[in-house]
């Protein structure tokens, strides 16, 4: 049996052309999708059933679902500064549990952006974003700026169905249609198929946004000789390429979110394409990396008024990256437990960050061993959300879109995890009230 | 004189929020009725009682009259003397973030480090920091347009990234270096920095930064005006950010 | 379900013609009855004023655009914040509450039904989820047509039924109302950061002009007899001297006939639309002349869109209105395209009252409500929360209740504004029945829900009711306005479809709210023309495929379907 037009639920990108032959409940097939989509949904060893420990270092005995489960709701509701991240490769139904969660245990919530695309969102909080749908860019771009991103790893499909290579209405010779620049510390393999690539020293990219932005607002004469390792002829060059776009896209990743200034070089980005608004059609729009991602910083937004990194501790929500993402918390060894749900901090977070989950028990829900699980205390695997359960997924440029289950398993989902971790803390919590 | 003294009973590792230690709270309190004042760690709530040694000396009818000591580390007690109108809190030891936050008045000094947010959205009022304060020194909320407002910040030491974020009024001196980015979106404020910054005055609009040591990088949208002497010494003078049409000073030795 | 009955009540319920009789209303299973019997609980309301439960035919409340105000906004969510009850969760925000503050926030002030303004056809799945979020109220959604590809394509190729089809479909795909218009075209224009200047200027690359664009959308709306008109924000918006497009616009659709008993059109905000002027400095009010042409025609409603000093939060699907205001303001800027379909853009601002800008725009809400001769043609909205936050529509239903109360406003706003419009001269003050008229009656006249129970308590009608601390007979709403906005604010009881949800201004249930949405059926031949248009803009141009697009039954847990079909 082939399943047309499957989501992915891997990368930002959530293709939604995918078919997924199954025969006999299993996935024997994947088509349209990339290497690392089709890997996700073929799936792999997985952890078979729940499992505890009390020694971190020690085996793993096998449990049942209520006795980790219970275990889980003890830990979490006896916890002063509980942390639960993850989120991302989990669906938008579960994500409102985890907000709930977070209610209940007065801890903080916070997902995989804090160390990804969280610098992003303090840009907007700053400058806003003008964007729109990734459909709008593949009919209308005319040039195609990637800045401190490489698709062609990260993203392998997006410049074939959205950025680059698309025939648009307005944009008829697909790849002819467009001018590809990349902007880099290094010549990447996105740089390689691009037009022009424009190396920039490491560190210094928000002082070549400004100098762009200078050369825009016709104030070239204070920009110096060379900025960021860009000379300033270079600059103007691309000052007034830009200008002259009938419609200019800008796509970042990590190239810009983690390096020197870090949300600034978001800020600085925004209020480029903001001022390139009075010249030409212009707009930016941040890699998403995992394929949800998108939608738990939509679903904490619309339940708690704030994207992410939530302070629950008194009763109301409170918001303040740099004070109440993971690894501030983290590394200030402040967090007594941790929840860790659809997300790897364990190859992720920082070493210090790590030490101190070392320390404290730290609970897994996930359907696979990955390097948290060498710190858990309690595994509690699930379903695959997108493979073996529908729900919603936001995309990249926030449209929400529904994943497909494409065969039946015998595991709960995190969403039903979830509830009766929160039913256990209420009889907890209620019996000591 | 009210005389306060709080000595913290153990070396807290979850923060506490303790924004009701402010003179504003203490004033004509007894040492039961201050000891009766709720902190939380992390999401418990605990009385002072329960954290602090306390004592009280003398009485005092207002704020003004007010002097809070607190001997001993309270780097993991965050929101000391928030919104405070008068008195004064000496600190002799480290501090957790956003001490002094919304402050309108009165005098907070920190024997030794602040963490972030020292001074946040601050009005009035003054804060010593002797020895070295995080991010964000005298800075401003996400999203709102204007952090200090008023008032005076000094430390003696180092600031981190992102000193005056946001600033609109008021004066912040750093005697040691400061991190990337200080004086950023300024709307006014005087930000004077003695050792070494990184990429001053980003899209600053209007204000007064002087760097005495080195800048590593200047920000490219700046107008060289020429040299001019600031209270007898000489500096370079510039002028922006021009990306925004900022009249800021930035002054550069 | 339980029965109840609520005895002494002083009832406002225009629809049912009942103008301040004190009265008992009887509830039972969730709809107002003859009698119920001597063992239902009882409520005494002890002669108070009792309306209808609110219905807002215009505000933001939920979808993309609310989320990304609150993202690009953690300044505005750390306002309002109130810790859970036994009964609520954790409230956040003033202009973009969180979403159980939206639902609680209505719920408070007696409003029992909302509709968001605009729905995007791609995002609609989004709007959904967050209004299954919202407590309480029951909702609906007003679709966006007015920049779409496959409406315009329509309208070139002349084909009424295809685009009525079309029509039908997109509704269906996002379980929509009604037909929403936001700037007719001007959304195209704005995916290359242009603009169209007025009804007759033809948007670029697809050759229809504004004026056929609601026309077209107009007629189609009455063939497959929608329950609401069309819904339309008109082009020029925000412009000096744009009071001239909305009058021309106004005559679009002035011979367009509904079989229903209602407008053919709905204007809405008109406040924004009421500008004379060239350009800033000579700017004034032009309410005048729009109000006389309300007074002398009978087939077009608007709603206020009035101003409310304080902080705001502008979304608008007109995203050529959104950049220009925060390029003038150097305020923060988000713009959302939707590939195909529209666009929108979020900017937060403050209305100041020394800002003799801001003072006529605050003038001319006012004055469309009061010039305007008959109350049931102009709805109080503020557009929430682009005029302001709805919770403020206490204050601004004093201030159309007494000129002294508008004096008091006055008092702080720039004098220049009163050389411009004519707001101080005017001493008509509306009382009980009109504001009922303004705040729930016309509301659902104009859309199209009388049918379904809604803003009346006669026999039938869901019984969604508004008890309020005031003794109407005793008291005098023109001098007293303080003790009236306290008690609009705070509903003394809100009962929700038979159920006590607010007592004393406190949320005490909160059941889960309907969505209403219309299936239309078209005729085959269109719908078949339709889909084969359809089909090849998703394979060519969108970059969602067609099976994933539509929204599924999952996002609307508790819909009410009105069916309906091409005449």
């Amino acid at each position: 049996m082939i399943i047309k037009d499957v989501l992915c639920p891997f990368c930002g990108c959530l293709c939604d052309d995918l078919a997924v032959e199954v025969e006999n409940n299993k996935v024997v097939d994947v088509k349209h999708a990339c290497k690392i989509g089709a890997s996700k949904i073929m799936g792999h060893d997985r952890i078979k059933a729940p499992m505890m420990r009390d020694d971190k270092n020690g085996e793993f005995r096998e449990v049942s679902y209520d006795e980790a489960i219970n275990e889980s709701a003890k830990i979490l509701a006896n916890s002063k500064r509980p942390l639960l991240y993850g989120w991302a490769s989990g669906i938008c139904e579960m994500m409102k549990k985890g907000v709930l969660l977070n209610e209940e245990v007065g801890g903080i919530i916070d997902n995989t952006a804090s160390v990804c695309h969280g610098p992003s969102a303090l840009g907007v909080h700053e400058k806003g974003l003008p964007t729109g749908t990734l459909g709008q860019f593949a009919n209308r771009s005319d040039l195609v700026i990637f800045w401190g991103c490489n698709p062609v790893q990260a993203h392998p499909r997006h410049m074939s169905r959205y950025s680059v290579f698309p025939k648009g209405f307005f944009a008829s010779k697909g790849r002819k249609s467009r001018k590809v620049v990349v902007f880099d510390v290094r010549k990447t393999d996105t740089a390689e198929m691009a037009d022009e690539y424009v190396q920039v020293n490491p560190g210094e990219d928000y002082l070549v946004l400004s100098a762009l932005r200078a050369v825009v607002a016709d104030k070239a004469d204070v920009v110096p000789d060379s900025v960021g390792g860009v000379p300033k002829e270079k600059l103007v060059e691309l000052g007034e390429a830009m200008k002259g776009a009938k419609y200019g896209m800008v796509y970042f990743g990590m190239g810009l979110t983690q390096s020197r200034g870090k949300y600034k070089n978001i800020d600085n980005a925004v209020s480029l394409i903001t001022e390139l608004n009075a010249y030409g059609k212009h707009s930016i729009l941040p890699m998403r990396g995992h394929y949800n991602v998108t939608g738990f910083g939509q679903v904490c937004a619309w339940e708690t008024g704030f994207v992410n990194a939530v302070d629950m501790s008194r009763g109301i929500p409170y918001y303040n990256p740099g004070e109440t993402c993971s690894n501030d918390l983290l590394m200030r060894e402040e967090i007594d437990a941790a929840f860790v749900i659809a997300g790897d901090a364990g190859a992720h977070f920082p070493a210090q960050s790590i030490a101190r989950m070392g320390k404290v028990p730290v609970i897994q829900v996930d359907p696979f061993h990955n390097p948290t699980t060498e710190m858990a205390n309690i595994v509690i695997p699930t379903k695959v959300s997108g493979v073996e359960l529908e729900g919603t997924a936001y995309r990249m440029d926030a449209v929400s879109l529904r994943m497909r289950k494409l065969v039946d398993v015998d595991f709960p989902s995190d969403e039903e995890v979830l509830d009766k971790i929160i039913a256990k803390i209420r009889e907890i919590k209620g019996a000591s009230s | 004189m009210q005389t306060v003294t709080l000595v913290p009973k153990e070396q807290f590792k979850i923060s506490v929020e303790a924004e009701t230690i402010t003179p504003d709270n203490f004033a004509g309190k007894s040492t039961d009725e201050i000891g009766a004042l709720v902190a939380f760690e992390g999401n418990a709530p605990r009385p002072l009682s329960e954290l602090f040694d306390i004592k009280v000396d003398g009485s005092a009818d207002a704020a003004d009259d007010v002097k809070i000591e607190i001997n001993g580390n309270v780097n993991r007690v965050k929101r000391i003397g928030e919104a405070m109108t008068a008195g004064l809190i000496m600190i002799n030891g480290d501090v957790d973030m956003r001490c002094g936050a919304k402050m309108k008045g009165g005098t907070i000094t920190i024997k030794g480090n602040a963490d972030s947010w020292v001074g946040q959205e601050m009005t009035g009022g003054e804060i010593n920091v002797q020895g070295d304060a995080n991010y964000y020194v005298g800075a401003g909320y996400r999203g709102e347009a204007c952090g200090m407002r008023g008032g005076k910040i000094t430390v003696f030491g180092n600031a981190n990234d992102f000193v005056g974020e946001h600033m609109c009024g008021g004066e912040i001196v750093i005697k040691g270096n400061a991190g990337i980015m200080p004086g950023l979106s300024n709307k006014g404020g005087k930000i004077v920095i003695e050792g070494d910054t990184d990429m001053p005055g980003s899209e600053m609009t209007k204000g007064t930064i002087i760097v005495k040591g080195t800048v590593k990088d200047m920000m490219p949208v700046y107008q060289k005006e020429g040299i001019e002497a600031v209270d007898g010494v000489e500096f370079t003078k510039y002028v922006g950010d021009v990306v925004v049409d900022g009249v800021g000073e930035l002054f550069v030795k | 379900m339980s029965e109840m009955r609520i005895k002494n009540a002083t009832v406002y319920d225009p629809i049912n013609g009942i103008n301040g009789d004190l009265m008992d209303i009887a509830v039972k299973d969730g709809k107002i009855v003859d009698s119920v019997n001597g063992s239902a609980q009882t409520i005494d309301a002890g002669g108070r004023l009792v309306y209808p439960g609110g219905v807002d035919a215009h505000t933001h409340i939920a979808g993309s655009k609310v989320n990304v105000g609150r993202i690009m906004r953690p300044d505005d969510s750390r306002l309002n914040n109130k810790p859970r009850t036994k009964v609520t969760r954790p409230r956040t925000g003033y202009t973009v509450p969180n979403v159980y503050s939206m639902g609680y926030g209505y719920a408070e002030m007696g409003y029992t039904t909302a509709f968001e303004a605009a729905v995007p056809i791609l995002k609609a799945r989004h709007t959904h989820e967050e209004l299954e979020e919202i407590p309480i109220i029951d909702k609906a959604g007003l679709t966006l047509f007015g920049s779409n590809w496959m409406v315009m394509d329509a309208i070139r190729e002349d084909d009424l039924d295809r685009l009525a089809a079309y029509v039908a479909w997109g509704l269906l795909a996002s379980r929509g109302w009604g037909i929403k218009i936001v700037n007719p075209g001007g959304g195209e224009a704005w995916g290359f950061g242009k603009n169209v200047s007025g009804l007759d200027d033809p948007v670029p690359n697809f050759e229809v002009t504004p004026r056929q664009i609601v026309r077209q959308l107009a007629e189609a709306n009455e063939k497959l007899n929608l329950p609401h008109s069309i819904h339309l924000h008109c082009n020029n918006l925000g412009k000096p001297g744009n009071y001239e497009t909305t009058l021309a616009t106004f005559d679009v659709c002035k011979d367009i006939k509904s079989k229903r008993d209602r407008q053919s059109l709905h204007v809405t905000h008109v406040q924004f639309n009421a500008w004379g002027g060239n350009h800033w400095g000579d700017f004034e009010s032009k309410s005048e002349p729009i109000a006389d042409y309300l007074n002398k025609n009978d087939f077009l409603t608007i709603d206020m869109g009035q101003l409310v000093f304080g902080s705001a939060t502008t979304m608008t699907a007109d995203g050529p209105v959104q950049y220009a205001n925060a390029r003038l303001l150097k305020a923060r800027w988000s713009n959302g395209d939707v590939e195909l379909e529209d666009s929108s853009g979020v900017t937060p601002l403050e209305y100041h009252p020394q800002s003799y800008i801001h003072g006529i725009m605050w003038a001319i809400g006012l004055e469309l409500a009061l010039l305007t001769k008959d109350p049931w043609k102009v709805l109080m909205t503020t557009d929430h929360p682009n005029g302001g936050p709805y919770v403020n529509y206490p204050m601004v239903m004093t201030m159309l209740m007494s000129q002294k109360r508008r004096e008091k406003e006055m008092a702080k706003i720039a004098e220049m504004t009163f050389e411009r419009t004519s707001i101080a001269g005017i001493d008509r003050e509306l009382d009980w029945y009109d504001i009922a008229i303004k705040t729930r009656a016309a509301h659902a006249k104009v859309q199209g829900i009388i049918e379904l129970g809604k803003g009346h308590l006669g026999v039938g009608a869901d019984a969604d009711i508004a008890i309020y601390d005031i003794k109407p007979d005793e008291t005098d709403a023109t001098v007293e306005f303080d003790k009236v906005e306290a008690a609009f604010r705070h509903a003394a009881y809100t009962i929700k479809g038979g159920e006590i949800v607010v007592k004393d201004g406190e949320i005490t249930a909160t059941p889960k709210g309907r969505t209403y949405w219309v299936k239309a059926t078209a005729p085959a031949d269109g719908h078949e023309r339709m889909m084969e248009d359809l089909k090849m803009k998703f394979k060519k141009y969108y970059s969602v495929n067609m099976a994933n697009y539509m929204v599924e039954d999952e996002y609307v847990e508790h819909p009410v379907v009105f069916e309906t079909g091409y005449q």
